[in-house]
Order: structure tokens, then C-alpha cells, then sequence
């Protein structure tokens, strides 16, 4: 599991690939939530998750509600198959706010 | 992608059973005698779930469940136990070691998919 | 695969699980106290009938299920192992046996089986005497129940509603909700899911492989309640859960509950009965003053529960299991018609590699016939390989028979024990197959007739308990099996006088004594009744003979009077391949079985001349009677140049064979013979050589006897002459 991070003016992107899951959430937690201390802008990009459980869409929930805490908009990008998949049955793309591409 | 189930009893007949109808549910499936069979199949296999019965020559399902669960990789890999009645010191002692779910022998294919299907649907 | 195949793999598996379990029983008569043995035991029954489920045996699973209840307890130490119990247990694990036969050959019960197996239960259940039965689950008792309606529950619409909150280990112990939520949707329709995450802390505290999630689901489904709870059942102690009917229910549970004759002290089980509650909100109730959100309203149960006292020995960890457990786990199971196209296979594959290496040898090509002694040496290893999947140990064959010199000697009112040595010996399975019948023969033999009464025996000065033995063991190629008894032994005297009456022989002068013993396998012998340890039972001992010597074997017996019988039967370890060696006689090629040549010598003038005149050859000074194989099979054209001996033995008894050539060791096929020359004496099959011609495989026994009649022949000639 690594997460690739990119930097553009006040906005980081990063873009976690492969499986954000129960037996990863514990690292991806420390590293996403240092990836997003400096910038006011977070892009989360899941276009390389292959899979996602309950775990993996919790960190992302507390994610959200971080960024929120400390004032910055977080937004879920390029939702993989598998992403949706969780976030679709949850009902949760309200809470996410984010535009997602209805595959279905 | 398939998802991939262990299955563990001495029993072949319950495996070939048991295999079958997981493989027509679509799921791969992986079959082990007794404890140590499954502790050195499982290595470098990814595995969503593990059924494993309980009282095995080798080495016993609770024994197992407890060893796999040592490993890195299968700390959070969900187990059926297979209990009978009237075993129920058993299945605590199968819960305390990490197998959360049962299914009580004997049992009939269509339950045993039924248990699957709750854990990794 | 498919489920017939798995079925069969089930009655294979009983098969051996029910061999077992008569060994353990057989065991434990003997070795009461052996935990492992009852543990093991308990195992076999376990496994019975968690495989018979599967299949929907119910009659199998039922009836092992009271054996089971029994055998725990046994584990338990609640009941003792008596010798009435072990009887007992035996005919249950015949009843299982027939039960399970009966589903392999597909036929009906009958009211009298049934009633065999329910009187075995009903038995057992005497044995476990006061304890409860195991199987049943635990109902708590109740003492006082107390129910308060309070007002309408807020019931939304026709759907149920689903009230869930997490605990926050059920993802580290693999449980995933999103799992349980989308097997709810598999019960109907969830209409609305709104999904809580209030209950998450922030920052450091929060602990990534917790679950802080809780859900309000609303389900649109005809289930009932017990069948949406159960969705959760592996998280029900991990949760909270609250299930609300649909409204339409509500009236429906008022209407059944009026309808059941329960009192009201009774409520709590009314409610669960009617469906309107689960026995496990009814637990939950019971132990912890929880309020169930019910059709009547909300319901406030108080109750104390009773713990099923724990099995203690049930914790009991297993201790290190028998090797021969260990090794049935590491088996592959193999149909054993795939084993032998596959032998057939290797067979052609020997043939093939020995034609590749004779053109090889005459290309003169080095790096060829490198290449061809690679691949033959190459396929000796997998000849081997392939047979020895086929071996097995007659220790399975011998164990058997635990029970039969069990049962027998309770009939016959003798104390014999069974001795078995050399149960690891290896034979081929084909031969072990056929080898039961005439083994059951002997041992019931020495049973019946060798073995003498109580009285008798301490009359004799021998001890009171009779001992039967059955050793295995190879030898040049061959494997013994020995029926050993220490009875009364054979009486020479009256046997003579028994064979001589019916006509068999003139008289017992100059016969050796295992000549003598050897009438008793004659046809014409076997109504003899208290003269030899012949069984009474109809079949005599030329059956077995026959069904010997149609595997290539023979039989002979060691006998002392007063001290014992040894039955020997020796057989070839297999049916299928021989290494052989090549002999050459005029234009014909023979095979002789490479495990029965002893040597080979030239055959010198004298010798020759000799030989012709005496009917035998001198090998060092030792008598060795021949045969001449180009007479013997009337070949022409031979015997003009310089001819050689092959040395064979068989048994104990050694001959020669004069050949032209001697052409060198050959792995060879059996093929057998067709039935036109099936009576060709002499001869036991044939085989085809690498350069295609046909080559005869010399039954080396036949050749033996012509050898020692010719010699007998030619001193009796020499007598007369003289």
C-alpha cells in the first residue's frame, strides 16, 4: 500500500493504490493525515483502490470529517469500481458531497 | 475477482461437499486436512475466509485459528468454525482464539453458503 | 467433481472410519483407560455424522448422533468403559456399517432395521443413565417473568425497521457490516439505509480498526423476525440490535398469541413462540433488563439465567494423535481404476523404452545409447513409482481379523488371542483384495479344529489362553503370510489313514511329513471332521489352495503334534511387471522371474551326459533336478550348441533349466495369457520384446515340480533298472 502525493499550488493529491483495508488503515491513517497537514485544498484520488472495505470507508469518513475540523475541503476523486461499490451502499455520496460518475 | 475460502476438516467428503457448493457460488476454494496442512497452504495466499472444524488429528482448529492469526497477513481473516451441539465450551473457546462465526454440524450446503454470505458478500 | 463422487468419497471414508473404530473398540477392551483411544473414537463417530448431514442422511446422522452423546461422556469420564459397553458399541458400529451400506446400495429402510437401531439407542441411553442428553440446546428455566406494555412503539409504515450500532472489535475479528447489510438486502428490499458515524472520535483518538459505525435500515421483506436477526447472528454479542415490525405484523402476533394455550406466567415464551420476539432478545431480556421494542409495545423481561455447566474434559487438548492417523491425512485419494490404466501405461512405456534401447544399442550411437540407458533407468524409477502406489500394507487385511478371532472364540467358548507381526509388509492391492477369503478360511481353522479346548489345554500343561499368529514378511520376492496357531498340531498317523481310506494315496511310506500335511488340501479331504484342524464349515481347504495358486502362489504346512499349526502361504508381491531374465532356447525367447534365478553355469559334456543318465545335475556336489526347456515345449532346432543352466529356486525347492542363450536381465509386462492356453503348462503369461517378437514368461512353480517328477521318475527307472 502506498500513496503517491502530489503538490500543486494549495492543493495536494493523494492517491492511495491498492487495497485500503482493515490490514492497512492503520499506516494509511499516519500517512494521509500528514499528507494533508500542509495544503488547504485535499484531493483524495481512488482510481487505484482495488479494494475497499468497511475499514478503509471509515478512515475516509474521519478523513472528511478532519479536514473539516481544521477548516480545509476535502474532496474523493476518480472513484475506482470498488470504492463506489461501499460508498453506494452506505447511501454516503451525500456526506461526501463529492460529483461521482454513476457507472450504473 | 473471486474471492478465496479455506476449507479445513479431516473429513474428505465434507470438503469435496462443501467445495462444491462454493465453487458453483462462485468462490475459489482451498482444502486442507487438519491444522498444519492449512498453516502451510495458506502461505502467500490471499484469503477471505477460513471454515475450519474444530476437532482434527495434527493439529485442532482452535490451535489453528490461533496460530493463523499470528500471521501478519490473516490477522483479520474471518473464520467459521464448524461446532456441533452441545459443544458450546468449544465454540467460546473458538471465539476467544478469533473464530466469530459457526456453523453447527450436521449441516446442509445451502446453510453453510448462507453463513459465507454474511461474512464476505 | 461432482456429488456422486463426493457421496462415494463419504462411503469410502465410513468405510475406513468404521475399521477404525472397531480397532479402537477391540483396543479398549483390552486397554480400557486410554483417553486417546475414546477421543480418537469419539472423532470417527463425529465425523460420520457431520459428513452424513451434507448428504442428508438423517437416519445415519441420528443414529450416530446417540453414539456420539454417548462417547462424549465417555471422554467426559461420566461413563466408564465396562466390557458391556465396548459389546455394545460394536453392534452400533455394525449398525452404522449397514446403515451406511444401505445408502451406498440405495435401499429403503425396512420397519425391522429401523427397529434394530432404535433398540441399540434406546440401550445407549441406558448406559448414559441420569445425564441429560447432550444434544438438546439449553432452554433457560424459567422463574418469573414480568411483562409491561407501554404505549405504541414508533413503527414506520409497512417495513421493518432496523436499528444497529457496531462494537468496535467486529472488524478486527473479521466481520465486515457492509457484508451483513448486503445479505439483509438479499431478505427483501432495503429501502432506506442511513448510515451513523457520530459515535467516531477525533484525531489521535480515533482508532483506525475500530468500528464506530451504527445503521437505520429500513427493510421492506416478508421474513420473519428470528430470520432477519439472524443476519447478525455472528456479530449478535458484538452489537446492538433492535428489530421493529411492520405494522401489518403487529396485529398478526396479537392474534397468534391469543391463539396459544400458554399461561401467562409463560409470556416470554409465548412472545418468542408467536415470533413477535426471538429466543435470543428473550436471553438478552433475561440477563440484562433490556428493552425489546415488541408488537405490544415496549416489553421489559427479567429473568436470570442458568449456565449449562461446562464440559470440563472437553478443554482437553488434544494430545499427539496416532501415526497412522497422521499418515491417512497426508493420503490422496486415488479411484483405483485411474491407478491401473496408469500401471497399464507405465507397462507399454517399459515395453517402448526397451525396443528404444535395443535400436539404440544397435546404431552404435554413444550419445544415443547414453541417452536411451538415461531415459530407461528413468522409467525403472517410475515403474517402481507406479507400483508402489498400488502397494499396501496387509496390517488393514490382518487387523480385521481382531474382530473375527473376537467374535469366534465367544462362540466356541475358547480364550484366543491374536498376535500380528509384519502388519507394515507391502503387496500389491490386487493380491490383497483376493487374499481375505482363503486368510478368514485358516483362521477359523485353527479356531475351530486347531486350537484346543480350556480343558485340554491346561490337561496339557499349556496355558489357558490359546494364541493365533499372523506374520507377514517378503522373501525373494515374495511375500509370506503365515496362520499360526499353538493347538493340538497335525496327526500325521490319522491323516495317512483318512487319505489312504478315501484312496487318495496307497500308503504313507517314504512320504515326508509336509507331504503328508499336504493331503489335507486334497478335494477328497476336506469332510474330515475331528482327524485335523479342518473347519466343519462346508468349504474345504482345496478351495483355498485353488484360490492361492490362482494368484501365483502356494501353500505348505509346518506342523508339530501337540505344539501347533504354521500355515505358510507364499504369494507374489504383484500381479503386474516382473524384472525378468532373457533366455534364448533354439528360436524361441523365455522370461524367467529375475527374483527366482539363483545362478546360471554352463552346462558341460558330462553334466550333460550325466544328467541323461540320472535324471539330475551336479551342482557342486549338490542334487539338482532339471528340465530340459527345448523338450518340454518341444523345440526344434535346439540343443546342438553349448547350452547353459539357469538355477532357479521356488520356496525351498531348487531346479535347473537348460537354455541356449542367456540373453541378460529384461524388465518385463505380464500380459496375460488368452484362455486357449491358459492349461499350457509351464508357461504364465507373455510379453513382448523390444524388437516386437514375443517372448513366454516361465511359470517357474510348474517347471519346479516337472523338474523334481522327473527326477523322481528317472530314480524310480534307475531303481527298477538296478
Amino acid at each position: 500500500m502506498t500513496v503517491l502525493i502530489e503538490r500543486e499550488r494549495n492543493l495536494v493529491r493523494l492517491s492511495p493504490e491498492g487495497e485500503l483495508t482493515i490490514y492497512h488503515v492503520a499506516e494509511l491513517k499516519a500517512e494521509l493525515l500528514s499528507g494533508m497537514q500542509d495544503d488547504p485544498e485535499v484531493e483524495i484520488k481512488l482510481s487505484a483502490v482495488s479494494e475497499m472495505d468497511t475499514a478503509g470507508f471509515q478512515l475516509l469518513v474521519f478523513l472528511k470529517r478532519e479536514a473539516i475540523r481544521s477548516g480545509k475541503t476535502l474532496r474523493l476523486v476518480a472513484h475506482s469500481q470498488a470504492t463506489l461499490e461501499v460508498i453506494d451502499s452506505y447511501n454516503m455520496a451525500s456526506y461526501f458531497g463529492d460529483p461521482v460518475v454513476i457507472t450504473r | 475477482m473471486s474471492k478465496t475460502i479455506l476449507v479445513v476438516d479431516d473429513s474428505a467428503s465434507l470438503r469435496q461437499v462443501v467445495g462444491i457448493a462454493l465453487k458453483g457460488a462462485g468462490y475459489t476454494v482451498i482444502e486442507a486436512c487438519d491444522g498444519v496442512d492449512a498453516l502451510s497452504k495458506i502461505k502467500g495466499q490471499k484469503i477471505n475466509l477460513v471454515i475450519s472444524d474444530v476437532n482434527m488429528p495434527n493439529m485442532d482448529g482452535i490451535t489453528f485459528v490461533r496460530e493463523m492469526k499470528k500471521l501478519p497477513e490473516f490477522k483479520f481473516t474471518p473464520v467459521i468454525m464448524l461446532t456441533t451441539e452441545g459443544q458450546e465450551s468449544k465454540k467460546q473457546e473458538g471465539q476467544a482464539a478469533g473464530a466469530k462465526a459457526w456453523v453447527v454440524k450436521p449441516f446442509q450446503p445451502p446453510q453453510m453458503l448462507a453463513a459465507v454470505s454474511k461474512l464476505i458478500m | 467433481m461432482s456429488m456422486e463422487q463426493a457421496l462415494q468419497t463419504f462411503f469410502e471414508e465410513c468405510r475406513e472410519l468404521l475399521q477404525q473404530m472397531e480397532d479402537i473398540l477391540l483396543q479398549l477392551e483390552r486397554v480400557p483407560d486410554d483417553p486417546e483411544a475414546v477421543n480418537a473414537m469419539f472423532r470417527a463417530a463425529h465425523t460420520i455424522k457431520g459428513s452424513a448431514g451434507l448428504f442428508g442422511l438423517d437416519d445415519i446422522v441420528a443414529f450416530t448422533h446417540t453414539v456420539e452423546n454417548l462417547l462424549d461422556m465417555v471422554r467426559d469420564g461420566k461413563v466408564g468403559i465396562t466390557s458391556a459397553l465396548v459389546a455394545e458399541l460394536l453392534l452400533c458400529r455394525d449398525h452404522i456399517g449397514d446403515l451406511v451400506e444401505h445408502a451406498a446400495s440405495g435401499g429403503e429402510i425396512n420397519a425391522e432395521f429401523r427397529n434394530q437401531g432404535d433398540m441399540l439407542s434406546a440401550r445407549l441411553r441406558e448406559f448414559m443413565g441420569e445425564a441429560p442428553e447432550l444434544g438438546n440446546p439449553q432452554v433457560p428455566a424459567e422463574r418469573a417473568t414480568m411483562v409491561e406494555a407501554s404505549g405504541g412503539g414508533k413503527v414506520d409504515g409497512d417495513t421493518w425497521h432496523i436499528s444497529l450500532r457496531f462494537g468496535k472489535d467486529v472488524l478486527r475479528n473479521g466481520m465486515d457490516p457492509l457484508s451483513f447489510i448486503r445479505y439483509l438486502a438479499t431478505l427483501g428490499e432495503v429501502v432506506s439505509i442511513h448510515t451513523l458515524v457520530d459515535a467516531m472520535p477525533d484525531g489521535d483518538s480515533m482508532d483506525p480498526e475500530s468500528c464506530y459505525l451504527g445503521f437505520e435500515i429500513d427493510l421492506r421483506s416478508d421474513a420473519d423476525k428470528k430470520t432477519i436477526e439472524d443476519v447478525f447472528e455472528f456479530v449478535r454479542d458484538d452489537c446492538q440490535l433492535h428489530i421493529l415490525p411492520p405494522r401489518s405484523k403487529i396485529s398478526e402476533f396479537m392474534d397468534l398469541i391469543r391463539r396459544l394455550p400458554e399461561e401467562d406466567a409463560m409470556l416470554g415464551e409465548i412472545l418468542v413462540k408467536s415470533g413477535a420476539i426471538t429466543q435470543k432478545e428473550l436471553e438478552e431480556g433475561l440477563s440484562a433488563q433490556w428493552d425489546v421494542d415488541a408488537p405490544l409495545g415496549e416489553i421489559l423481561v427479567e429473568k436470570e439465567t442458568v449456565q449449562q455447566p461446562v464440559v470440563e474434559a472437553a478443554l482437553e487438548k488434544q494430545k499427539q494423535i496416532k501415526e497412522s492417523r497422521v499418515q491417512e491425512a497426508k493420503f490422496v485419494r486415488v479411484h483405483a481404476d485411474k491407478l491401473d490404466s496408469l500401471i497399464n501405461m507405465v507397462g507399454e512405456l517399459v515395453i517402448a523404452g526397451a525396443s528404444a534401447g535395443l535400436l539404440a544399442q544397435r546404431s552404435k550411437d554413444g550419445p544415443l545409447q547414453e541417452a536411451t540407458s538415461i531415459v530407461s533407468s528413468l522409467v525403472e524409477e517410475i515403474r517402481d513409482g507406479a507400483l508402489k502406489l498400488r502397494m499396501v500394507e496387509i496390517g488393514e487385511t490382518f487387523s480385521r481379523f481382531q474382530r473375527v478371532v473376537r467374535d469366534v472364540s465367544k462362540e466356541l467358548g475358547k480364550n484366543i488371542g491374536l498376535e500380528i507381526s509384519g502388519a507394515e509388509t507391502e503387496l500389491d492391492k490386487t493380491v490383497v483384495e483376493k487374499i481375505g477369503d482363503p486368510l478368514m478360511h485358516l483362521v477359523r481353522n485353527s479356531m475351530d479344529h486347531g486350537i484346543e479346548s480350556r480343558e485340554l489345554r491346561l490337561q496339557r500343561g499349556k496355558s489357558e489362553c490359546g494364541q493365533l499368529r499372523l506374520n507377514a514378511y517378503h522373501d525373494s520376492g515374495s511375500i509370506v503370510i503365515e496362520v499360526g496357531d499353538d493347538g493340538g498340531g497335525l496327526n500325521r498317523e490319522k491323516i495317512l489313514n483318512k487319505a489312504i481310506e478315501r484312496g487318495l494315496i496307497q500308503s504313507g511310506q517314504g512320504m515326508s511329513d509336509s507331504d503328508v500335511f499336504k493331503l489335507i488340501f486334497e478335494p477328497g479331504f476336506s469332510t474330515a471332521d475331528q482327524v485335523t484342524n479342518l473347519s466343519g464349515r462346508g468349504v474345504g481347504m482345496d478351495v483355498v489352495k485353488r484360490n492361492i495358486e490362482a494368484l501365483r502362489g502356494t501353500v505348505e504346512i509346518d506342523s508339530a503334534e501337540g505344539k501347533g499349526t504354521t500355515t505358510r502361504i507364499r504369494l507374489p508381491l504383484t500381479l503386474a511387471i516382473i524384472d525378468g531374465f532373457l533366455v534364448g532356447v533354439g528360436e524361441s525367447f523365455f522370461v524367467v522371474p529375475l527374483d527366482m534365478v539363483q545362478e546360471c553355469v554352463e552346462l558341460s559334456e558330462e553334466d550333460r551326459r550325466n544328467g541323461k543318465e540320472h535324471g539330475f545335475l551336479n551342482l557342486r556336489g549338490e542334487v539338482l533336478p532339471y528340465v530340459r526347456l527345448c523338450e518340454q515345449f518341444e523345440i526344434s532346432g535346439a540343443g546342438s550348441r553349448r547350452e547353459s543352466v539357469v538355477v532357479v529356486q521356488y520356496g525351498n525347492q531348487k531346479a535347473g533349466m537348460v537354455v541356449d542363450d542367456l540373453l541378460g536381465e529384461f524388465q518385463t509386462v505380464i500380459k496375460p495369457m488368452g484362455q486357449v492356453f491358459r492349461n499350457l503348462k509351464g508357461i504364465s503369461g507373455s510379453t513382448i520384446l523390444g524388437s516386437g517378437e514375443v517372448a513366454l514368461i516361465l511359470d517357474v512353480q510348474a517347471l519346479v515340480q516337472v523338474a523334481a517328477s522327473n527326477e523322481a521318475k528317472s530314480l524310480a527307472r534307475v531303481s527298477v533298472q538296478g
